[in-house]
């Protein structure tokens, strides 16, 4: 979707604070926030689900609230769409039913230990051979669509060139609607000037993109 | 279930816009209260997670794999080849890095990282994302402005050095290996680690050497 989340050379947003606390966070209830996000997740949401819940909130909210404060806002909307929570208990922040024994929390080395366990991998295997090659012209999609996708619109209908091949990875803008399908998925590096007229002559910009959103060039 | 309905979550959303309070902090307060009482996380839990990543699950971890590449030139062959192989040999793949990619600076070419999308990040080696690799300000200039952000950063470039940017939209991650400094090649793998910062392995950050106190 052409939302306020795919913000890559939109202009107006000001200098980047380079001062801020090294800390990785800045308030008690950010890191209880992160730490929810990763232990609550419900079983059938995917990552591109959680994103595009995370994209279709209210744009004025995406861009003025707290970064941690939309991941509360994602996750909430998630549990009440997959029926976990009700709008009610969210508003309220109090359960209809009984109290329920929560699992038994881990300590932090336990936490610590289970790191490799969770580097999920997200290619998979396809018969389809890939259509292009490195070194290859291409040209993105120029249309979007209302769903999820990963194509931002700053390099859409732009000219690169095929710079890696990764395999096939999950297809986000199927896999945000409910459907894994893989698709093959390339580093396209694109000369900056192709992108911004602007831009320096020496740079580039690479982005991963999936097969279905490149044509062949000419 | 989830009901992957673009449609039904936007509505969703501007209910919670209308009725949750506005202070994030009681948003999440409620929440956890929320799910401790439907049994689906203890308090504990969440401290442990937090705790994890933010001193072991850190930057640190980063700075490793960068000072070993540094001292190992087959380990950054191996790195530069295949990281996600790479880190695992010391212990370090985990969340958001079973696809990672580094990407080395040269004299000629300066790295730069980011997630116009959302905020990718690979926090099982770099740990919790910098508050402003999130923000609007960053994730709209990298891509257009990299050198204006660069300058932010008190990054100067010498003219004949191209930047890259690398933009994560899929789950590829990537790790900047920063050039290391001119005169520490008798350091030790740990202490060449404590000269490698967070933003050096983002690419906001170029020089090691000019840095008056190093360590992440």
């Amino acid at each position: 979707m052409d939302g306020a989340h795919d913000l890559g050379g939109r202009q107006g947003f000001g200098p980047v604070d380079v001062n801020e606390p090294e800390a990785p966070f800045h308030a008690d209830w950010e890191g209880r926030m992160w730490a929810i996000a990763r232990t609550t997740g419900q079983p059938d949401w995917t990552i591109d689900w959680w994103r595009h819940v995370r994209e279709l909130i209210d744009p004025v909210d995406y861009l003025s609230r707290p970064y941690f404060d939309s991941w509360a806002q994602t996750q909430i909307a998630a549990f009440i769409d997959s029926g976990v929570l009700t709008l009610e208990e969210a508003i309220s922040g109090t359960a209809g039913g009984p109290p329920q024994e929560p699992p038994p929390a881990p300590t932090v080395d336990e936490v610590v230990a289970a790191v490799p366990k969770l580097a999920t991998r997200f290619d998979r295997s396809i018969d389809a051979p890939p259509a292009f090659s490195i070194g290859q012209s291409v040209l993105t999609v120029s249309a979007g669509h209302g769903g999820h996708t990963r194509l931002p619109q700053y390099a859409r209908g732009r000219p690169g060139v095929i710079h890696a091949h990764h395999g096939a990875h999950i297809m986000p803008d199927k896999s945000a609607a409910g459907r894994e399908e893989a698709e093959h998925l390339y580093s396209v590096a694109f000369e900056a000037k192709a992108l911004w007229p602007e831009a320096n002559r020496r740079d580039k910009v690479f982005l991963d993109l999936w097969e279905s959103y490149l044509e062949p060039a000419g | 279930m989830a009901s992957f309905d673009s449609a039904k979550v936007a509505e969703i959303h501007r209910q919670l816009h209308a009725h949750l309070p506005s202070e994030s902090a009681l948003r999440v307060k409620a929440l956890e209260s929320l799910l401790v009482e439907k049994g689906m996380v203890k308090s504990e839990n969440l401290d442990a997670w937090v705790e994890a990543y933010s001193d072991e699950v850190g930057p640190k971890r980063g700075a490793h794999v960068v000072a070993k590449a540094w001292c190992d030139p087959d380990f950054r062959a191996r790195l530069l080849s295949d990281a996600a192989s790479a880190i695992d040999e010391l212990g370090y793949l985990g969340n958001a890095t079973a696809h990672l990619k580094a990407v080395e600076n040269t004299d000629q070419v300066h790295n730069l990282v980011v997630c116009t999308l959302c905020s990718c990040y690979p926090f099982s080696l770099l740990g919790i994302a910098p508050n402003w690799y999130k923000t609007a300000a960053y994730r709209s200039r990298a891509v257009r402005d990299p050198r204006g952000v660069l300058a932010e950063f008190g990054v100067a470039l010498n003219e004949d050095v191209a930047v890259h940017v690398w933009d994560s939209t899929a789950e590829l991650r990537y790790l900047v290996v920063p050039q290391q400094p001119a005169g520490t090649e008798d350091l030790s793998e740990a202490e060449l680690a404590k000269l490698v910062t967070r933003n050096a392995m983002i690419g906001t950050e170029r020089d090691l050497s000019a840095r008056p106190k190093g360590g992440v």
